[in-house]
């Protein structure tokens, strides 16, 4: 039987996803919006369907219009990508009730990682390390969790990401407030109020593990990446390896994410992050993805492993076809996200007509994109137009690779972060590798006084 | 996979014993759609909605033969004229497009069986329901919008209807 694959998501992902089953020989099925129509991705799948309007409330969030599409076209699994239902546990679970496979873990694996204080006790009983921290309930169990912990510290969202629900508290003054604040933000945002305390730490990097499970108890890691560089907790340039490591610690860093994989029973994709605190050689869990990543590309890049690939044939049932001696790392990949954001503005959203995309013509590296010259990028989505990813045979190497493909690389219509891209390879912080979690958002911010 | 006209002839047999208004099997190469009341139509949405017409406007009343025979579908020749002579996507001066305002099953009655909510030639009124999308055993009625006469009738029932697809040409009134 010939398999017939579901695309709920859009953009680069959902293009990357059909070159993925073309390759496999399996059929695609596109669920756009209205606004989607024109898309490479359109252009590219078996078929495409319009699921519903512009807003992403009335199309690729609409779980009813999603599912009604996949079953009426006849499809045998469905590939969330990220973001979107790639993360909702009752949309899996539906999936499965009407005999279409999920692309991505169980129904129970995704509810216990939606849920951060879950996930966090989960890492701690297979004995990963995680930060310090807790959840309390009354004001003075708060006072006394972040006395422990000591200031500043993190008030987050149980359920929240993508930093909202997230606040900063200095001080034993500001507590109270900062913790019912992100409690009713996060009530509105995510519908649960559920917030935790969790030691802020000032200087880290992000680093985070590739694993991969399949239906036969087999699971594997491929490396870890790290992914410092973001502006208000977006990622803007990641990195395969996380040079900054020592051999021991990332030891402990890729058999902490298999004790969770194996917690789990992890089928499909996954990333288990976590922040180093490079002056402590400290590692802290911080959660699991439970999809396919934006960055999955310079884990391909060092591995040679075509994870999409290997993921839906994971959660369709077939065993691994690798095993953990078969991962070797090769090498250093970078990639950058190109976006239309102004970094002039913030980075603020500046969709529009691109009347210009000439990518680089440099050989041997790899741009995964939805965007062709007279693309209207629309406003109603995220701001990600592509991902320049480059390897080489070692960080200093593939950061010059990356400068010469950026430099050449000409878009006009619309303003990006191109600009800001360029300027990262050149700061002597990126180059020494000296950067963390908080570093891009002081810069910008320096530059704007 | 081939199938004999033996072997189709017992599938037609057990399913005149069942109750079903739609049924499609695929295996393979192999596509087989039966459906109950005397019309047929297996294409993509773009390109069957002018096709699916011409076999509405001859069987208005779908459901008044409910015991019809079932008939086995041919998958890629559907009849080419279009419906009245009118484009779904390019309609008259006079004439508005009634689209779906969701993706989902399209039904043109309330219940297999039961008379359709309209019909070519039929007048209706701005708040008539014209016909039921279906989404995930969700039912949507979708009206008019506008007073006047039916025109076209572009979908066949079960079909998968897309978010914005053109169902009916409405003649507006004067």
């Amino acid at each position: 039987m010939t398999e017939r694959i579901f695309i709920a998501n859009r953009g680069e992902i959902a293009v990357r996803i059909i070159e993925a089953c073309d390759r496999l020989g399996f059929e695609t099925v596109l669920g756009v919006s209205s606004a989607d129509r024109q898309t490479l991705g359109a252009r590219r799948a078996t078929r495409t369907v319009v699921i519903g309007g512009p807003r992403p409330t009335d199309s690729y969030l609409n779980a009813d219009a999603v599912l009604q599409a996949a079953i009426s076209t006849g499809c045998t699994a469905l590939h969330p990508g990220y973001g979107f239902l790639s993360e909702n546990p009752d949309f899996a679970t539906k999936c499965a009730e009407n005999g279409i496979v999920f692309i991505g873990p169980s129904p129970e694996a995704l509810r216990a990682l939606g849920d951060k204080l879950t996930a966090r006790a989960l890492a701690e009983s297979v004995g990963v390390p995680v930060s310090a921290g807790g959840t309390a309930t009354s004001a003075a169990e708060v006072h006394e969790l972040a006395e422990s912990i000591g200031y500043p510290v993190l008030v987050k969202a149980a359920h929240g990401g993508g930093g909202r629900g997230m606040k900063l508290v200095e001080s034993a003054a500001d507590l109270e407030e900062a913790w019912s604040l992100a409690s009713s933000e996060a009530e509105s945002a995510f519908g649960n109020g559920t917030v935790f305390l969790e030691r802020f730490v000032t200087d880290a990097k992000h680093v985070e593990v590739q694993i991969l499970g399949d239906r036969h108890g087999n699971r594997i890691h491929l490396g870890e990446r790290e992914c410092s560089v973001q502006f208000r907790y977006q990622k803007v340039v990641e990195e395969a390896p996380c040079a900054a490591l020592p051999e021991e610690t990332r030891t402990l860093l890729h058999a902490s994410a298999l004790k969770i994989a194996v917690a789990l029973d992890y089928v499909g994709l996954g990333t288990v992050e976590f922040l180093y605190d490079v002056d402590r050689d400290e590692l802290a869990f911080l959660e699991v993805n439970p999809r396919v990543q934006v960055e999955h590309p310079v884990t391909e890049a060092v591995t040679g492993v075509d994870l999409v690939r290997e993921q839906i044939l994971a959660t369709l049932g077939h065993p691994l076809e690798i095993t953990q001696d078969d991962v070797l790392l090769a090498g250093h990949a970078i990639e950058c996200r190109i976006t239309a954001q102004d970094p002039d503005k913030a980075l603020a959203p500046s969709p529009g007509r691109v009347t210009r995309w000439r990518p680089s013509v440099a050989g041997g590296t790899r741009l995964d994109t939805h965007i062709y010259e007279g693309y209207l990028f629309p406003p109603y989505y995220d701001a990600l137009m592509g991902k320049q990813i480059v390897w080489a045979a070692d960080r200093d190497s593939a950061i010059k690779r990356m400068e010469g493909v950026l430099e050449t690389f000409l878009i006009e219509g619309l303003k990006t972060s191109l600009p800001l891209l360029r300027r990262i390879m050149a700061h002597p912080d990126y180059r020494s590798n000296a950067v963390t979690t908080h570093w891009l958002n002081h810069e910008l911010a320096q530059e704007v006084r | 996979m081939n199938l004999d006209l033996e072997e189709l002839a017992a599938i037609i047999e057990q399913l005149d014993k069942t109750e079903f208004t739609d049924f499609r099997y695929e295996k393979g190469d192999l596509r087989l759609h039966v459906r109950r009341g005397g019309q047929f139509d297996e294409q993509p949405a773009a390109q069957s909605t002018a096709a699916a017409a011409p076999a509405m406007s001859a069987a208005p009343a779908m459901s008044a033969a409910p015991a019809a025979a079932p008939v086995p579908a041919q998958v890629a020749a559907p009849a080419a004229a279009p419906a009245a002579g009118l484009d779904p996507n390019n309609l008259p001066a006079g004439h508005v497009a009634i689209t779906s305002p969701m993706l989902g099953t399209y039904y043109g009655a309330p219940k297999p069986g039961e008379p359709r909510f309209a019909a070519l030639g039929d007048s209706v009124e701005a708040d008539s329901v014209l016909c039921i999308v279906e989404v995930m055993k969700l039912m949507n009625s979708v009206t008019a919008g506008s007073t006047g006469e039916i025109a076209a009738v572009f979908v066949a029932d079960g079909d998968l209807v897309e978010f914005g697809q053109t169902l009916f040409a409405l003649k507006v009134a004067a």
